[in-house]
Formats: structure tokens, sequence, C-alpha cells
């Protein structure tokens, strides 16, 4: 580690520095620091030790609930996205006439956005016109009130993000390019069929992607909002508070009764949670991520 | 209070923000204050009503400039936020009138009471300034507001073999005509269904309230949600989802959810509970449906015909550069004619008297009905104020009024539990 | 011979019927929207919903867009858009050239403190960092929506590292050798051989930009420099929406992303076999 070297690196990452410095470290401090005050935003702040953070493990049941929420949404959505995206991507990886339509098609629900989205899901979950339970009837099954039964609201939503898998897929797509055909050219002289070849060849290429999409889908989920905000009557919660995520509940303290120190405290608690798990992610890839580059860390 | 605290934390934003804000105050080059004025109406239908009330303003007087901002309804008032907290926020403001107390509290908005005297204040609707003051001071002015009435489908009745001119007018009635007007087809599926309470825009809470002869799930700053009345509301609705199927009643509200269909009008619900609005919709998709309006059945025959609304005020955000100069124009907002004006165009009930006796006197036909109609349900209209002390009741409380709907705990358990859970979130 | 032949043929038909069933998934919420778009606003308030529009209102296109400044919001759009996309797409590959590539001091301690800033939810964040803009006077100008492009994100930084890894490393290794600097390094031979990386992150970050609600509500206080996205919510209002115009112009919105990808996609075919150990 030469001083050049060290000189070099700094050069790169100056811009980040600075950003970090002028626009995001002093918000952080401050969100910090407000987190053990009774802060509302406009004109009070007084310390108040760990008030917050006892109220919110001790007397406020809308936390664990919430927390609930949460956990349940990302146990079933990162496996299954991360999933989705990787056979997606590989179906999409060939050389076919029309693939550039069918990739098109498939990346679409990662660009279309905001309340209309919604809206067509309430459509499609529909109980007795909506497409998703026609289809289900087709093969006998009598699909449930997706959006307002108290069990399957959960369900609904990981269902739309799995729709959604075009952004991941994307991701995957680009780090197939860069598997050199020379080595699926090999394989297939030692006749290697395509699973064969997906696990030995492409699998631990794409290694390093897999990572990152887990990695920041977790992180991700554990910050789901708007669909809840939107398909919930303004943020509050759904039937039985069984849309009742984190950041809703966070978002209502803050915004809605301006409770924003609680709301801190509450970004906090998940900072850590969410800090434990992306370190544990890191520390276990090294048994399963391979670098071409050469250095594991 | 430890303002060093808030001193520190205000050094820290301004040391890596070098700081360099030239705020001037409003005045253009003509020497005319120069107001900015944020709302949420940005329709189509909506705007160029807002815009024409501010246009003849600016025409009347010339001191004062008013220029019109739309932003977004919901993220609107955290834009607000945001830069009351910034010191910069716009001069003028629509927002939610149940919650101005909570705004108070937090010292968000301006004190408006050395601009407001009796005359001001015997304007609006009694309870409208109710909900405009926080400890004796007033903090809006109300602009408008809606009362839920009882919509319903004529020619339904008529093949029901019910008279058209007499709606229900207490719960007993209510159900007795639902259940006239219930048609079941071949298939066991609802043909039409008369009435169910817990759809349309008059549900769980304001029936409590409706039992409850007017009193709300807050009295007097203090939770009231298990009496003996409200659980009986609950109950009530309870019955009526297992009469009528509660997968039914489920499949019917998630269809009517995404607010494309409307029910009433495409003839699946004989009875539907909306504001006065609702006509223009009807106006405009309704066809030639031949329709009644009511208001809200009572309890009993000796309560009476209780209705819950909300509304929206006008406000100066806390910090704004102008507050005099605001309040003229809120003033003007909130007079005879202006309100006349926005009455009439759009329909909404107004929040000052005179103007809404001269509407009557204006509109005819289907219009001139609903409206009178509306002034006589806003005579028992129950205004739902978030009470500071308990700003999350309704996250705390609905969910329990589900599970018992649902049947996963009794009523008296889901009430019992809600007034406790709700006590013990007093801020 | 023949055999595999046959045995290729079916698995083609077998992934065509898959990709098939999928489109049509994914096509049919997309398909609600476009049919939404096409009807009367009485035709939308029937029940039960009609699958195909009983007559084509191709008008409503033309009348959504003249209900508000669309012309000018949809150039806004544009110039946000594109300037941080392109900020994104230089910053982001420059400062994870850093952190994959070059072996500093307190690399990982940095790199850890980017994962960080990933973790804290922005609402909580939201308020001081509007002060700051304001206070530096930016509020009412494009600047926070462009300037942070410019300066990176954790979600991009470690993305392009992670691209950046996949890379053999004797290939710096041997571009040192012959004398090249970091930056001749990081132009000359890392931005080629990431090529897809750097499309994707193209992509996501126009799109970002372009769908963001949240930023432009925030920081924009005058009509004129509104954007598409906060056009679309005139079309909600208090008591009812314009739903075929507002299923119209999100139609329209989604256009321009649409032909971007169709486009950049042909770098996903000619990115690959690059690795294959050639020069530089």
């Amino acid at each position: 580690m030469s001083l050049k070297e060290n000189i070099w690196g700094y050069i790169f990452i100056a811009p980040w520095i600075i950003g970090f410095l002028g626009l995001t470290l002093g918000p952080l401090l401050f969100s910090l620091v407000t987190s053990f005050t009774d802060y509302n935003v406009t004109s009070q702040m007084n310390f108040t030790g760990f008030d917050n953070y006892k109220r919110m493990f001790t007397m406020d049941p809308l936390f664990w609930t919430s927390l609930y929420n949460t956990v349940y949404f990302v146990v079933f959505s990162v496996p299954l996205t991360t999933a989705g995206a990787v056979i997606v991507a590989m179906l999409l990886n060939q050389k076919m006439k029309g693939i550039k339509i069918f990739r098109t098609i498939y990346y679409l629900p990662a660009v279309l956005s905001g309340v209309a989205v919604y809206f067509l899901w309430m459509q499609l979950l529909s109980p007795s016109t909506g497409l998703v339970n026609t289809v289900l009837a087709w093969f006998g099954i009598d699909g449930p009130a997706w959006l307002f039964e108290p069990e399957w609201t959960k369900p609904a939503l990981v269902m739309m993000k799995m729709w959604s898998v075009g952004g991941g897929m994307l991701l995957y797509l680009a780090v197939m390019q860069g598997v050199p055909k020379a080595m699926y050219e090999a394989a297939e002289l030692d006749g290697a069929g395509s699973i064969r070849k997906f696990f030995h060849i492409t699998l631990p290429m794409i290694t390093p992607i897999i990572f990152f999409d887990m990695v920041t889908s977790t992180i991700g989920a554990f910050q789901i909002f708007q669909e809840a905000y939107v398909m919930t009557d303004s943020g509050e919660g759904g039937p039985s508070n069984s849309l009742l995520f984190y950041n809703l509940h966070m978002w209502n303290n803050a915004f809605e009764i301006f409770n924003m120190g609680y709301a801190s405290a509450m970004a906090w608690v998940l900072f850590i949670i969410v800090m434990i798990l992306t370190f544990l992610h890191f520390k276990l890839s090294k048994k399963w991520v391979y670098y071409e580059s050469g250095d594991q860390k | 209070m430890k303002k060093w605290l808030l001193i520190v934390c205000a050094g820290l934003l301004a040391v890596l923000s070098a700081c360099s804000s030239g705020s001037a105050d409003n005045t253009n080059a003509e020497g005319k204050v120069e107001l900015d004025f944020w709302t949420f109406w940005g329709s189509e239908t909506r705007r160029p009503m807002i815009e024409k009330l501010i246009e003849d303003f600016n025409n009347s007087q010339d001191e004062i400039v008013v220029k019109h901002t739309y932003v977004p309804w919901g993220d609107i008032w955290t834009k607000n936020l945001a830069a009351i907290a910034a010191g910069d926020p716009p001069d003028v403001i629509v927002n939610d009138i149940r919650t101005v107390k909570i705004r108070a509290s937090n010292n968000q908005v301006e004190d408006m009471s050395k601009w407001v005297d009796d005359d001001l204040k015997d304007s609006f609707y009694p309870h409208l300034w109710d909900a405009v003051t926080y400890k004796d001071k007033a903090y809006a002015l109300p602009f408008t507001t809606d009362t839920r009435m009882l919509f319903y489908n004529k020619d339904a009745f008529r093949e029901a073999g019910l008279d058209p001119e007499k709606p229900p007018r207490t719960w007993e009635e209510l159900k007795e005509y639902s259940d006239k007007l219930t048609v079941k087809n071949a298939d066991g599926g609802y043909e039409q269904v008369g009435y169910y309470p817990n759809w349309g825009n008059f549900t769980t809470h304001d029936w409590m309230i409706n039992a409850d002869d007017g009193k709300g799930l807050m009295e007097g700053g203090e939770p009231t949600i298990n009496t003996p009345a409200k659980k009986e509301a609950i109950q009530w609705m309870y019955d009526w989802k297992q009469e009528l199927g509660s997968e039914a009643v489920q499949n019917m509200k998630a269809e009517f959810g995404n607010e494309q269909q409307d029910p009433f009008i495409s003839g699946k619900v004989a009875m539907w509970a909306e504001i006065g609005t609702f006509y223009k919709q009807l106006e405009e998709f309704g066809g030639d449906l031949d329709y009644g309006v009511a208001t809200m059945p009572a309890y009993n025959e000796d309560t009476k015909p209780w209705s819950t609304g909300g509304g929206f005020v006008m406000e100066i955000p806390k910090g704004a550069k102008n507050p005099e100069a605001s309040m003229k124009f809120i003033k003007y907002l909130t007079d005879v004619e202006a309100q006349t004006y926005w009455g009439e165009n759009n329909f909404d009930n107004i929040a000052n008297k005179e103007a809404t006796k001269q509407i009557t006197e204006n509109l005819d036909g289907k219009g001139a009905e609903i409206f009178q109609k509306s002034m006589e349900s806003l005579e028992y209209t129950y205004l739902s104020i978030t009470p500071p002390e308990y700003p999350e009741y309704e996250n705390l409380v609905n969910p329990l009024i589900d599970d018992a709907l649902n049947g996963k705990i009794s009523v008296e358990e889901a009430l019992d539990q809600a007034q406790k859970d709700v006590e013990n979130s007093e801020q | 011979m023949i055999g595999s032949k046959k045995k290729r043929i079916t698995k083609k038909t077998l992934i065509y019927l898959i990709l098939i069933g999928g489109s049509l998934i994914i096509l049919s919420p997309v398909w609600w929207m476009i049919a939404t778009s096409l009807k009367t606003p009485q035709e939308i308030a029937q029940y039960p919903p009609s699958f195909w529009p009983d007559s084509f209102r191709f008008s409503n296109y033309l009348e959504a867009w003249q209900t508000a400044p669309f012309t000018r919001w949809t150039l806004n759009t544009l110039l946000i858009s594109g300037l941080s996309t392109i900020g994104s797409v230089f910053a982001n590959a420059f400062i994870a050239y850093g952190f994959a590539v070059i072996k500093f001091k307190g690399k990982n301690l940095l790199f850890g403190i980017v994962m960080a800033t990933m973790l804290i939810p922005g609402f909580v964040t939201l308020v001081p960092q509007y002060i700051i803009f304001a206070k530096i006077g930016w509020v009412n100008t494009y600047l926070p929506l462009i300037v942070p492009s410019f300066l990176g994100s954790a979600f991009f930084i470690f993305l392009i590292r992670q691209f950046m890894r996949t890379i053999p490393k004797d290939m710096v290794e041997a571009a040192k050798m012959d004398g090249a600097n970091h930056f001749q390094i990081w132009w000359r031979i890392m931005l080629p051989q990431i090529k897809p990386a750097l499309i994707t992150v193209a992509i996501f970050s126009f799109n970002g930009s372009w769908n963001d609600l949240l930023g432009p509500l925030l920081y924009l206080n005058d009509e004129n420099l509104y954007t598409l996205q906060i056009g679309l919510q005139t079309f909600k209002g208090t008591v009812s929406t314009q739903w075929n115009y507002l299923m119209a112009m999100s139609t329209t919105v989604l256009l321009p992303i649409i032909l971007l990808f169709f486009y950049f996609q042909r770098y996903f075919i000619e990115g690959s076999n690059l690795t294959g150990g050639q020069k530089f």
C-alpha cells in the first residue's frame, strides 16, 4: 500500500466523500440526536434520554405489529424475487428471435410506478372479477379476497413484488454478458447439458451480483412503504393492521402526528437490525461468492 | 425546555451548509405584497375555480398579489412541514379541519386570534369553529365542510314495493327496507343488495357515533369507545354481515374498493351513503338513474339522525412572512361572495352560513333538493376531531374493530381492548 | 446429430411457451391500464368492468395532454433525468473503481459507511436535508435533484463495484506494468469491460429519476418547473379521479423509458465476449 495508491484511492472516492460530508452526514447525525428527544419537526426538542426506545419496546403494540409484518415480507419476498430474477434472466439470455421484445416486456413492470400501478393491482386482485382469481378458478382453486383478508394481504404484496422482477433480471442479464463464451463452448465439447452449464459456469460467475441483489433487496424489503401506503386508505395499515409495515408506522409517527423523535428512534433500531443482517451477508459471502478479480473481501 | 440542543443541531446544519439564503420580504417590484397560496386543487374542474377567486381578489385591491401553487394531495402537507422547518413556508395553505388542533399544539400554524372578532366567528357553523380553535385561540378559518347522506335508488324502491318518497328513518326501517331490496340471482349470488353498513362513505366509526346519539370516540379529549351504544353498533354490523354472508360482503367490498366502478350507479346496491358532491358524479355518469336523498337513519325514534363530516380550512403556516396580508386573503375566501361561488360550482358544503343560505336560493332542480337535504343533515353532523393527546387513536381502534367484524374476537372484547389501548397511548 | 437437433427444437419451443406465458401475466395489468385509458368515464364506472373498451377513445390522450402544460413538464423531466443519469453513470463508476481496484488506507471502513448510508430510512433525514438545500438557496431549482447524482449513491457504487470485481485482476496489473495510471486504466480498460453494467446503471438511474415524485415535489415551488410525475397527480381529484386521463398519461409517460430500454439492449449483445482474454 504505497502513498501513491492511497492518494489515487482518495481521488477516486472524493466525489462520494464530498456528498457524504455535505449532504448526508449532517442529517444522519441530526436524526441520531433527535432520537433521544421529543423533537416535533417545528418547535420543540427536549432531551428525553432513552424514553423513545423504552416506549418502542414496552408500550407501543403497533411497533411489534409493524416489525412482524415487515419481517414476514422480507422472509418471503427476498428469496422469491432473487430466484425469480435469476430464472427469468436465464430464459432471456438466449439468441432467439424476438428476444429483445421479450426482454422489454419483462422489464416493463420495473418501469411502471406510482399510484396507477397499485390501482391496477387492486383491480387484478379483486376477488370475483379480478384476473388472478379467474385464473385460479381454472384450476379449481377458490381464490381469497386478497387485499381484504388479513391473512392474504402480505402474500398479495409478495406476489406484486414477484411481478416486477424485471429490475433484478436486468442486473443478471448484464452480468451474464461477461461470462466468456469460450467457457460454454469448452463445456459443450465435454458434453455438458444446459443444467450442468448453469450450475458450473453461469452460477459461479454471477454470484457477485446475486450477493448484491440479496443485500440490496433485503435492505429494500425492510423499507417497504409505498405499496402499503397507497393500497391501504392513506396509510391506515390495512385490514387488522396486516399491512402496517415498519416504515409506514414510522411515517405516521413522523408526518401524521409529528413525533419525529420517536420516528428517528425507530429508524435507528431498524438501522441496527439491517446492519447486523448486512454484516452477516458480507461474512457469509466469503463462502459462496466468487470474484474473478481474486481478492475475496 | 432545553434550547441548547436545538441550537447545537441548528449549528450543525448551518456549518454543513454554508449559510447563504437571502430571504427578502415578499414584496414585488410594484411594491405589492406577494402571497404564495398552496392548494391541492389541480384538477381540470377545481383549478379554474380557485384561480378565478384569486384573480377576483387580486383585482379587487392593489396591495396584495396572490400566486397559486398546486401541490398534490397528501404530499402537500409533507412539503409544508419541511418548509416550515426550514423557515420558508407558503403564506396560505389549505389543510384538513380535523387536525387543526394537532398542528396548533405542535406550533405549526400562526395564531389568528387578533384578527378575529365575534362577527367573523358567528359567520361559521359552530361545530366548525370549535374545530379550528385550540386553547381558546383561532388557528384557521373554516372553508368547506361535508356531511354524509343516504342516496337511494327510487326505481329499486318501486320494484320492491316501497314508497320512493319515504326513505328509511331508523335503523329498524333501514334493515327492513334493505331486506326487501336485496335480490338474489339463480346461482346464489347477489343481484342487488339493499344496504350494508360498512360500505360506502359511512362505516364503523360513523355508525358508532350515530348509535351513541352524536357522541364521538373522543369526548372532551378523552376516549369514549366502549360505550354500550357503540358496542351495539358494531354488533349490529356483525350480525348484518353474517346474514349476508361474510364472504359475499368481503368480495363486494373488494370490488368497490378500486374506486372505479360505482356500485350505486351500476345498480348493485340500492342505498348508499355519500357526501353531497356525489351529486356531481351522478350527474355525469348516472344516466337516467332515478334517485332520492335522505339524512342518515337514526338509531331509534328518540335519537337524532346523526351524520359525520370533515372539511378543509385555510391557515397561515408558522413563520409566514406577511400574516396580516395572508389573513386578508383568507377572510376574503371565507366570506359570503367567494363562498357562494365555490359552493355553487363545486357543490361542496361551505363553512359560511350566510353563503349557504344564498346558494339554496340560487340553485334549482335536483341540485337544490340535495343541497337542501345537506343543510338539514348538517344540523346533526359530528366532526371527528383528532385530539392532540391521542393522535393515533384510529390506528389502535380500527384493527380491533376489523377483528370483531371478522369474528376473531367478540365485540365486547374488541371495544374494551380498544378503549384500554387508546388510554395507554396518551401523549 | 438429428436427435440433438430435435432436442434443441423442443427446448426452444418450450422456452418460447414459458416466455409467452410469462408475458401474458406481465401484460395483463398493462392491458387494464391501456383499456382504461381508452374508455369513457361512463364505461369505467360500469360494473362489472369491461375487459375490452366499447369504443376506443384515442382522443383521451390528446385531451389529457391538454389539461395542463404537459409539453413543458416533459421537457423539464427530460432535462432532470438526462443530467442526473449522466452524473450517476460517471460518478458512480469513478467512485466504485476506487473501492473495487485501488488499495488504500481506510477503504474497508469507508465502504462500510457507504453501505450504512443505505440502511437509514429516508424519512428521518428528509427534513434536515431539506433545510440544508433551503439554506444554500437551492430550493425551487433543479440542483437538489441533479447535483447529488454527481456525488454518487451507495446502491450504484456497490453495484458497479461488484461488476468490477468480476473482471480478472491481471488485466489491471498488466496495464500498470505498461505504465498506465489509474485514471487511464479506469477509462480505457475498466469502463469498456463493464459496459453492460454501465448501461444498467443508466437505465435504473433514468428510470428512478423519471419516476421520482417526492424529490421534485419537495424542492420545486414554481409550477413551470414541475415534472411529469407531479402532472400525473392532477388527475387524482379529492372527490373523484379522472381514470381515463390518468391511465392515458401514465401510458404516455411509460413510452420514453420503454424506447430507451429497447434501444440500449444492443449493448447487452455487444458486451459479451469481451472478457475472453483480448488485448487492450
